[in-house]
């Protein structure tokens, strides 16, 4: 029988008693179709950013560079687009210029070992900065009407199953996910089997650009237009997704994707059931975000701290039974 | 003979650094038409860096702990309000008294739940910055402490911000910080936890008070910092969304930078100077006609970045 | 006042399942100069670890000066006068040589907080003087010094205590020859002050020269102290190896037996400080063994073989075409037991699944990169089972397992790619006598199946039981080859390889 521990119970015991504490402050209408569209609607972005970055974070880095790379990909990317009066090419056109942001992270981080932490902050100020200049030039462009479709939620949710999906083939059936699982769990014990670690990690971050150039296609399709204030703060949104979601900073194998679906899922059921309970100003939410962040961050780490004493206990037990028997 | 050759080099680098700087400031002063050497610029400049000066020394101790804490800027503000309030009840000593409390209590705060939680202190911070911004807007929303906080600095206390009392408060601060940091105990302590925390710990240092004394000695310095940023600034505007971060990264790029020159110049020496540089950089990009907030703040993304693959060269160990 | 400074009886000290010091006795007078000698693992870096103060000791009664003697801490031996100057800890780089030599020590310079800095190199720079060691810039940071300064800072710390003993492990080899001289007169001065010194080095002449008495260690127990004016190395040499007790466990055949075809060629390999010019061949179905001292270069040899380490000269050839790095060793079926099992070879918090399959995932993906998670469940049930790993399930995470178990897996996982050639670095290394036995079966299985097996190992008894030919090094440098049907002795690999 496979043991459950108990660092991977705590964030659905979490999950549970947020969804059940707001299902019931809110008198049910939580479970309104129409609010469980809401809810779905919300999640998405964050969802389909933090495919990418999980990636990242089982390796046991971080990227905070994803929220300004969605607004940097999406105005860039429709601009171009109605430049060159092809609607359509919003979606290579973002899908390469994220990717492309993501690829220099990578060389820093994997080369030149500038900690991913600190690189992806630089890059959040440096890039918000070019966003914001951009804006200053060309101001709020919309879509084209073309495009509009792909907000339809015949379109737009198979859209999203279908980049879950691959995501997760990758993650948890190739060897790229387990590679950086390896990576997370021990760099040196990765490096010395013979994982090309460098290029992992240049991989990974090109991955998580990518995603932030998917999210930044769900973003302009549901907004119909491109502004400076895309993707802001959805850096933090994601980790906080990852992290509530049980994977430990120092990922590895508790990096799963089902976590990056639950920690979405949590924090959207925050902000939303605020909402309904009506506290929807942000210091609220902000706030209980913040603690609720910290409370399961420490429970997940101490509840990882006692699962590896458990099994230290086992071994020290097997190794003096062992010697007992010879 | 070691030692003599050390003196040299020592002579030789300072030469060498002083002259840099002038040819920098002289090269400033010609792209700029003559705007850079003149007293407003050079004004505006050590008005500017004195704040954070006092951020960035506080980063110097914090790293020293392995600490990376991201809600200083969420301290600062709130900081800031305290100061603002209590100065305009009781003047200067409410200015700085009302900064030193409210820094010395959210950082020791901060302090113990890195060191007992032992959440990486990053993502705690994040999460305590989110709370600290919170609390800002609750103070500037709700009615009874609306018109305490969203109010200005009255005038005549904003001396500390000003010269030359700003460049008196960074002296007597150089001082006190550098005597800290090198000559006593718990200076010495936490450098040893930094650079070796096996050795110190093995020579008896006991790591959670050291870190715990820390957490007085940057609460006591970001505490200032936010006494400094209203007197400068007058009053504080509210940050959400974790903007609040954004006030740590320039203390970030200056304390990077003098850990590039660590070897040559005692970091606490070194801050205030390259705090001096860095914001001389901004400010001859203000006079070029680079917009802030948007060119500048890409232009300061990338320093850090240089500062940081310059500072971590020839390391080879695991870096996440 | 008894002439016996510290006394030792029955000292014992266990890392979980490796027993470091068994009942150790050990007298030191006042005014003698002891040396320490065995081979790696023997237990002399434990039993003066102890000394010192770095670890507690399981049982057994130590004086010191006739009082009982239990240092809680490095710091509390120092308040009893002795001080050591350890193999690896070193000096705090972000601190200045000056407050290094008295880290611990700064109360005496302090008042109210306040360190006195000028005081303290004034008193630093008199315990350089009062011993005569070379000038160290005092108010220089210690990163960016030479390690052979940093060990001289070291030297001073232990010595400000003006210590009664004073510990010195693996000391010379990081100095220089006239700082060595300096470091002679030093021991005889001491010598004449009435005050003790433990010496622990590998170089057998040089501890003869500058002893008194020499204790030699093996297996963590004392074989016996002599003399130093009347042994000889030879004499220490063997006494380090002795007799040891046999187990029928090795390969009994007396000669070497393997295929003409080269599978490995290794010509000139040099890694900066570690090894230099390093060439030899490797043969299907052979098992070359490497031996030498902690300080030899033997680990080093492996892991820039598989290429982790950047070859500075050199080339590594495998089946005559360039081995470029580690991922290219990965794809072309190689195979790298590191020797430090749960920090470099395993993830120990991972599952035993994952760590079975990780270094075989290129085999065993398939359209599309899918790695089925049947076949991973298969692979590792299949190796789970053939090496008997104890566990109640292959979702078990690797820590709960023993030592044992866990070098199985660690082993097992490149046994099941059946590989071409097999580095491994102390594969027995922390496991018992039933595991160990096992492990040599497993190493003979796949000679036979004609894999190249490239043996790192710190027990020679292992690296003349098991090998075809044995490569003695020192200094990173090969001092000789021996054939098994030569002169295949203990004795014989000693004599170049201390």
């Amino acid at each position: 029988m496979k043991k459950l521990k108990l660092q991977d119970v705590v964030p659905f015991a979490a999950f549970i008693v947020i969804f059940v504490f707001f299902t019931i402050a809110s008198g049910g209408k939580m479970l309104s179709a129409y609010n469980l569209r809401i809810l779905l609607d919300q999640s998405m972005i964050t969802i389909v950013v933090g495919l990418g970055v999980l990636f990242v974070a089982a390796q046991g880095s971080i990227d905070l560079s994803v929220g300004v790379n969605v607004a940097f990909s999406g105005v860039l990317a429709t601009h171009i687009s109605l430049r060159l009066s092809a609607p359509w090419l919003l979606i290579p056109a973002a899908l390469a210029i994220s990717a492309a942001v993501g690829l220099v992270i990578g060389v820093i981080v994997s080369k030149l070992k500038v900690s991913s932490f600190m690189t992806t902050i630089a890059m959040l100020i440096g890039i918000r900065g070019v966003v914001n200049y951009i804006q200053t030039k060309i101001g709020v462009e919309y879509l084209d009407v073309s495009l509009k479709i792909l907000n339809e939620p015949y379109v737009k949710i198979p859209l999203f199953i279908a980049v879950t999906a691959v995501m997760a083939y990758l993650f948890e059936f190739t060897k790229l996910g387990r590679y950086s699982r390896a990576i997370g769990e021990n760099e040196t014990t990765a490096r010395s089997v013979g994982v090309p670690v460098e290029k992992m990690k240049i991989a990974v971050f090109l991955l998580s650009g990518l995603l932030a150039g998917v999210g930044a296609i769900f973003t302009l399709i549901s907004v119909g237009g491109s502004t400076n204030t895309m993707g802001n703060f959805l850096e933090m949104k994601v980790a906080m997704a990852i992290f509530l979601g049980g994977v430990l900073v120092t990922g590895g194998a508790s990096a799963r994707i089902y976590k990056v679906l639950l920690g979405a899922f949590s924090i959207t059921i925050i902000v939303n059931g605020l909402a309904l309970i009506g506290k929807s100003e942000s210091q609220i939410s902000e706030t209980v975000e913040g603690i609720l962040l910290l409370l399961i961050l420490y429970a997940a780490t101490a509840a990882a701290r006692r699962d590896r004493r458990r099994s230290v206990k086992q071994a020290v037990a097997s190794e003096t039974s062992a010697t007992e028997s010879t | 003979m070691t030692e003599s050759l050390e003196r040299r080099g020592k002579l030789i680098f300072a030469a060498v650094f002083v002259g840099a700087i002038a040819v920098l400031a002289v090269l400033f002063h010609a792209v700029t038409g003559g705007r850079f050497l003149t007293a407003s610029t050079l004004t505006i400049i050590a008005k500017n860096s004195v704040y954070p000066t006092f951020i960035a020394w506080g980063l110097c101790f914090l790293f020293a702990c392995g600490y990376t804490d991201m809600s200083i800027g969420g301290v600062v503000v709130l900081g800031s309000f305290a100061s603002c309030v209590f100065g305009n009840w009781w003047g200067y000593a409410g200015v700085i008294l009302g900064g030193l409390a409210v820094g010395l209590l959210l950082i020791f705060i901060n302090f113990n739940i890195f060191a007992f939680s032992r959440i990486p202190s990053w993502i705690a911070g994040i999460s305590l910055a989110m709370v600290y911004e919170a609390i800002a807007v609750f103070l500037k929303v709700s009615d009874s402490t609306k018109p305490l906080v969203m109010v200005s600095l009255r005038e005549e206390y904003r001396g500390l911000g000003q010269l030359p009392w700003s460049l008196v408060i960074l002296a007597v601060g150089l001082v006190a910080v550098y005597f800290v940091y090198n000559l006593t105990t718990i200076g010495i302590n936490i450098r040893a936890i930094g650079g070796n925390s096996a050795v110190a710990q093995k020579m008896g240092i006991n790591l959670t008070r050291t870190l715990l004394k820390v957490g007085l000695i940057a609460g006591t310095l970001i505490g200032l910092a936010s006494a400094l940023q209203e007197s400068y600034a007058g009053m504080t505007t509210v940050k959400t969304g974790l903007t609040s971060m954004s006030m740590l990264f320039y203390p970030l790029a200056i304390y990077l930078l003098a850990q590039i020159l660590r070897d040559q110049i005692n970091i606490i020496i070194a801050v205030p100077i390259c705090s001096a540089i860095v914001y001389a950089v901004f400010n001859v990009l203000a006079l070029l006609g680079v917009p802030s907030g948007t060119l500048q703040e890409a232009i300061l993304g990338l320093f850090l970045i240089v500062f940081g693959v310059v500072g971590q060269h020839g390391n080879r160990g695991v870096v996440k | 006042m008894s002439t016996n400074l510290l006394e030792i009886r029955g000292l014992n000290k266990r890392f979980g399942p490796t027993h470091a010091n068994v009942d150790i006795d050990f007298t030191l007078k006042r005014g003698e100069i002891r040396g320490l000698i065995g081979e790696n693992g023997s237990g002399k870096s434990t039993l003066i670890s102890i000394i010192a103060g770095l670890y507690p000791r399981d049982s057994g009664a130590i004086t010191l000066g006739g009082a009982e003697y239990s240092p809680r801490s490095p710091l509390d031996a120092n308040a009893h006068k002795v001080s050591m100057v350890m193999q690896e800890l070193g000096v705090v780089g972000t601190l200045p040589a000056g407050v290094n030599v008295f880290l611990g020590h700064t109360r005496q310079f302090t008042e109210a907080g306040v360190i006195n800095l000028n005081a303290l190199n004034k008193a630093a720079t008199k315990v350089f003087e009062r011993w005569g060691l070379p000038k160290v810039p005092l108010n220089r940071l210690t990163d960016g010094m030479m390690i052979e300064m940093r060990k001289i800072i070291e030297l001073a710390r232990a010595l400000s205590v003006e210590p009664d003993v004073l510990l010195l492990d693996e000391i010379t080899q990081s100095l220089s020859m006239n700082n060595r001289e300096l470091l002679y007169e030093l021991l005889t001065r001491l010598k004449d002050m009435g005050k003790s010194v433990v010496v622990v080095t590998h170089d057998v002449d040089e501890l003869i020269r500058i002893t008194d008495t020499i204790t030699v260690l093996r297996d963590g127990r004392v074989v016996g102290s002599v003399e130093s004016a009347a042994t000889s190395a030879d004499e220490i040499k063997l006494m380090m190896v002795g007799r040891r007790i046999e187990g029928d466990y090795y390969r009994s055949d007396l000669a070497p037996d393997y295929s003409d075809e080269v599978a490995l060629r290794v010509d000139g390999l040099t890694v900066d400080g570690e090894i230099t010019n390093v060439s030899f061949e490797l043969h299907r179905g052979e098992i070359l063994a490497f031996c030498g001292l902690s300080d030899s270069g033997i680990h080093s040899v492996g892991k820039a073989v598989y290429g982790l380490s950047k070859r500075l000269r050199g080339t590594v050839k495998l089946n005559s075409s360039e081995l470029r790095s580690a991922t290219d060793a990965l794809r072309r079926n190689v195979a790298y037991v590191p020797k430090d099992r749960d920090n470099e070879a395993l993830m120990i918090r991972d599952d035993i699944l994952s760590n079975f399959v990780l270094p075989s995932l290129d085999t065993l993906k398939g359209a599309l990169g899918y790695l089925a998670p049947q076949r991973l469940r298969a692979l590792a049930l299949k190796m789970t089972a053939k090496l008997s790993v104890k566990c109640t399930d292959i979702n078990q995470v690797m820590d709960s397992l023993s030592g044992g178990n866990k070098q199985k897996v660690n082993l097992g996982r490149w046994l099941a790619k059946s590989p071409e050639l097999l580095i491994l670095d102390c594969p027995t290394r922390g496991v018992d006598v039933g595991v160990k036995a096992y492990i040599y079966s497993l190493m003979l299985e796949a000679k036979r199946s004609g894999a190249a097996i490239l043996l790192i190992s710190d027990e020679l008894t292992e690296a003349l039981g098991m090998a075809d030919r044995l490569v003695v090094m020192k200094g990173g440098k090969i001092t000789r080859v021996i054939r098994r049907d030569e002169d295949f002795t203990e004795q014989s690999v000693i004599a170049v390889m201390v």
